[in-house]
């Protein structure tokens, strides 16, 4: 070719140019165009999570979208809470959200979204509680940006099996969350065994940054455990919760 | 490089079989590594390598007189990034569970060398349709194998295919454990080694006979 070498940079210049416009169009074309099909997948998986959190649905199962939002509709229900933990009105702007478990209108758990740091970005999960208000029933994740394999076994049921069952309060009945220890949790005292899970080998600092996230986050819905405790405690008997416990105590 | 001589179908055929990217180039290991613990994932990780690897081999083929040499590397990856995001969003809005499986890996269709390495020694010198068969050999043969890993790692680490049981309960009661090591990395270390073993001791297909 017989192009002098100005011609050819400039050839150069407007070929780069050229795919380079082409290429954003296509990739802006399929997000836009993409978009509200991905955000309806988002919202059915974070349901899901809520399901697996609350121990309606099994880890393994794979439930179908319509049984998903069917077992979402008839089961949960979101609400919202103000600081001091008491149920507000959707009117009244936005407080913590929080989704009930009811099973023939007995409250049979609550589930918290957890958003925690994590090594590589936010980790982004549920945590739910049994209705005393202090016994883990159950812990998912459904977004995170950990090291497959390391960090991010965080999504595994191995992992999430073990926060099953403990508990947030000490004997002493004060707030100590749920730890993810460094190691098994065989070589801890037996008194911090049941607030610790068995950590992750490899991934010292997620499990790290998920405790601090964890803790975080129920330091926030403390104050809807404590009403929901003492709901509990006064009615171990019946088991009648057909309202939000919460308002009972008010 | 001429491949002058070679039919479609020899060109279709070989990246299957005779010049497998895993098995004889050695290419696209990582991603073998990775994505074969199950057979679910292994074979949507297939199909979305073979539609890359296709569809970039297509484009820079038809661009192949235009691009200047001076920045052709760089068009290469642009096209190839380009299809592995579009492949990507469209795997979120349509099989999101298995794109949450997946995670990153679609995402690293992009450095797998298959893709790149096809592009470079193929379609830049080829016309659009032997590229097009050539990278879809290629996928093809890329999936092979990944599909071959997956059905062994699965059957032999979770007694499953497709997810669906099929080592009998009775076995499992009788004392017949699953084996750990395939559903890690290293169980797909072993078995691609044996794979390219294998292979490469038929009679034919080695390449250091010729």
């Amino acid at each position: 070719m017989s192009e002098s070498p100005r011609a050819k940079r400039i050839h150069a210049v407007k070929f780069a140019l050229l795919v380079s416009v082409v290429c954003c169009l296509l990739i802006t074309g399929a997000s836009t165009g993409l978009s509200p099909l991905q955000q309806a997948n988002k919202r059915l998986d974070r349901q899901k999570n809520i399901l697996k959190a609350a121990g309606i649905i099994t880890p393994d199962g794979t439930p179908s979208r319509i049984q998903i939002q069917a077992l979402f509709q008839e089961k949960i229900e979101t609400v919202a809470v103000d600081d001091a933990g008491n149920f507000m009105d959707p009117s009244q702007g936005q407080g913590l959200s929080l989704y009930l478990y009811r099973e023939k209108k007995i409250l049979k758990a609550y589930v918290i979204p957890i958003e925690s740091r994590g090594l590589w970005g936010k980790i982004k999960g549920y945590i739910a509680f049994e209705r005393d208000g202090k016994t883990v029933a159950g812990f998912t994740v459904y977004s995170h940006s950990e090291t497959p394999g390391l960090g991010g076994e965080i999504e595994k049921a191995w992992f999430q099996k073990n926060f099953i069952g403990k508990k947030i309060y000490n004997a002493q009945n004060e707030f100590v969350s749920v730890s993810i220890a460094k190691g098994g949790i065989a070589a801890l005292p037996e008194t911090e065994q049941a607030h610790s899970v068995d950590g992750i080998s490899g991934a010292t600092l997620t499990g790290r940054y998920l405790t601090q996230g964890l803790k975080e986050n129920l330091k926030q819905y403390e104050s809807v455990s404590v009403k929901l405790r003492q709901a509990y405690q006064k009615k171990t008997v019946g088991n009648d919760m057909t309202t939000p416990p919460i308002k009972e105590t008010n | 490089m001429s491949n002058g001589n070679l039919t479609l179908k020899e060109t279709f055929f070989r990246g299957i079989w005779k010049e497998n990217p895993v098995a004889y180039q050695v290419l696209g290991i990582c991603s073998a590594l990775a994505v074969t613990v199950q057979m679910k994932t292994a074979i949507v990780m297939g199909i979305a390598l073979t539609l890359v690897t296709g569809a970039s081999n297509l484009i820079i083929s038809l661009l192949r007189k235009q691009i200047p040499p001076t920045i052709r590397i760089i068009v290469e990856l642009t096209v190839i990034a380009s299809l592995v995001i579009v492949i990507d969003q469209v795997l979120q809005a349509f099989l999101y569970d298995i794109s949450k499986q997946l995670s990153v890996f679609v995402g690293l269709i992009i450095t797998n060398c298959i893709v790149l390495g096809r592009a470079e020694a193929f379609a830049l010198a080829n016309p659009p349709l032997p590229s097009l068969l050539d990278g879809l050999g290629n996928g093809l043969g890329y999936s092979l194998v990944l599909v071959a890993v997956a059905v062994v790692r699965e059957l032999l680490g979770s007694g499953k295919l497709m997810g669906i049981a099929v080592v009998p309960q009775v076995w499992l009661e009788a004392g017949y454990a699953h084996m750990g090591l395939m559903t890690l990395a290293p169980g797909a270390f072993f078995i691609i080694g044996l794979l390219v073993w294998l292979k490469n001791s038929l009679p034919g297909a080695s390449h250091e006979q010729k």
